[in-house]
């Protein structure tokens, strides 16, 4: 490990500004999706390849950035995901044929991979009782990255996608540069070689078989799973479930009710990413002061606060999801859209307070449990959209995905964390069949 | 910057890079609720949608 004079919270703005970077990029072919199906005549289902295209490199490829992060370190990690989508974000610039650019930016949207590797990051530096603040401030602030795109992409470059994705990848390169001069993989060289040592095959299929990590990888995929498979539902939810209603706002055409429906769908975004830090500090808070009020959670671990405050995080998602179709089938797009603001609250309260626990319980593999958790999760962002679309009632899908998912992962969660010591050495195969 | 006691009775003290976190976290969630008032405001009086007009 190099030994260069820095402090925590610079490899903590290094790590925040990469991941926002990466999550730019992630979705900025979404952001471009109409002006490029303009450009090569795309039709509808083509497009909405192109644009879902970012996120299927996640589940495989962030586990394989959990395992660059341990075995590499962070900061060189993210230089090859910045380096390597920074360069490919270039030549699409230059794309004239579809395929290649289609392609090209599939491989971009692997830039998505970064959060594993700046979560890993956080964990090497940080201390327990702060470690819900800090990851609920490098995740919060970098998952921005994604709004900010959608946001001001389309703005500042109107229809030429082709300068953008340019810039974005000679940026992408700077901050590369930046990690790599800047970027220090742990506090101490005694955190960054125990984090290479274990990360290995057998240390992987360990964490991958623990029940704590599959409850936890549950967690995230109700929190932020939810999160990523809403920004894809709800524009054309409210579209279609609420025509009526937003053209008695004063919207009228296609593109009006796009307006209203996409604003309504942001918001629940912006909430999910921004309340993200404050959702950490809330585990931190928990922890703190030793709340411990559910008498069904585990109270007899370190960290059971945190625990209990994550339990709270999912019984409140599993709620706003059930109010959210009531609130569909009420008709009422106001009531909706209060309960889709405090449903991203809730969100959120479940992303950080997942992350505020994975690193102190797996302390000797954070890259490799957060690839886990933070990867396979993802495939939520895919399957609620699916059960949503599949369902006779356009709002009672939430339902659906509520009672026959939610609830049971709730349980199981309920049941792995039930050990009162180490429960993280529990699942499929014991400690030592895995590991000798 | 000291807060209240941990679980185990060990006294918690904070480095003050911790105290500058809240506050900026504090200013997200603003953030957060300032931009979806206004953007909620624009969609539901018709004037446009997020985050502004259109």
């Amino acid at each position: 490990m190099r030994n260069i004079r820095t402090h925590k919270v610079e490899q903590l703005i290094i790590a925040a500004v990469a991941f926002f970077w990466c999550f730019l990029m992630w979705f900025a072919t979404a952001a471009f999706s109409p002006s490029i199906a303009q450009k090569f005549d795309l039709s509808i289902l083509e497009m909405g390849i192109l644009a879902s295209s970012a996120i299927w490199t996640a589940p495989i490829l962030r586990p394989v950035a959990g395992w660059m992060a341990d075995r590499l370190g962070a900061p060189i990690a993210f230089s090859i995901v910045l380096g390597v989508t920074g360069v490919v974000s270039i030549a699409s610039s230059f794309a004239t044929d579809y395929r290649v650019l289609f392609i090209e930016r599939a491989i971009v949207g692997a830039a998505g991979i970064a959060f594993v590797i700046g979560i890993q990051q956080v964990a090497q530096w940080f201390e327990e009782e702060e470690m819900g603040a800090a990851e609920g401030l490098y995740a919060g602030t970098g998952n921005v990255g994604a709004g900010v795109g959608a946001l001001l992409l389309p703005r500042i470059y109107g229809l030429n996608y082709s300068d953008a994705f340019l810039h974005l990848g000679i940026v992408a390169l700077v901050i590369a540069a930046w990690c790599l001069i800047r970027g220090v993989a742990a506090k101490s060289a005694e955190r960054a070689a125990m984090a290479r040592k274990t990360a290995t095959i057998r240390d992987t299929g360990f964490v991958w078989t623990r029940f704590t990590a599959i409850a936890l990888m549950f967690a995230y995929a109700m929190s932020f799973g939810l999160e990523i498979g809403m920004n894809a539902w709800l524009p054309g939810y409210y579209a279609r479930g609420f025509a009526d209603s937003i053209r008695d706002l004063g919207f009228s055409g296609v593109r009006d009710i796009q307006i209203a429906a996409g604003t309504f769908a942001a918001v629940q975004s912006f909430n999910a990413s921004l309340f993200r830090p404050f959702a950490g500090y809330m585990s931190d808070l928990w922890q703190r002061k030793g709340w411990m009020p559910f008498p069904i959670v585990s109270k007899a671990l370190p960290y059971s606060p945190r625990v209990h405050w994550l339990f709270f995080a999912l019984v409140s998602i599993t709620i706003m999801m059930v109010l959210l179709a009531i609130a569909g089938l009420s008709g009422n797009v106001v009531l909706s859209v209060l309960i889709l603001v405090l449903f991203g609250i809730t969100v959120s309260f479940g992303t950080g307070g997942t992350f505020a626990i994975v690193p102190l319980m797996f302390k000797r593999r954070p890259g490799t449990a957060t690839g886990f958790i933070g990867g396979i999760s993802t495939l939520g962002g895919v399957i609620y959209p699916l059960i949503y679309g599949y369902s006779h009632n356009i709002h009672m899908g939430y339902v659906y995905v509520a009672v026959f998912i939610f609830i049971p992962f709730i349980f199981f969660f309920l049941w792995a964390m039930h050990y009162d010591i180490h429960p993280e050495d529990h699942g499929i195969g014991t400690k030592e069949e895995w590991l000798g | 910057m000291k807060f209240g006691l941990k679980k185990h009775g060990k006294e918690v003290t904070f480095e003050p890079w911790y105290k500058w976190g809240v506050i900026f976290l504090y200013l997200e969630m603003l953030t957060a609720i300032g931009v979806s008032a206004y953007s909620l405001y624009m969609a539901f009086s018709g004037k446009g949608g997020f985050p502004g007009k259109h």
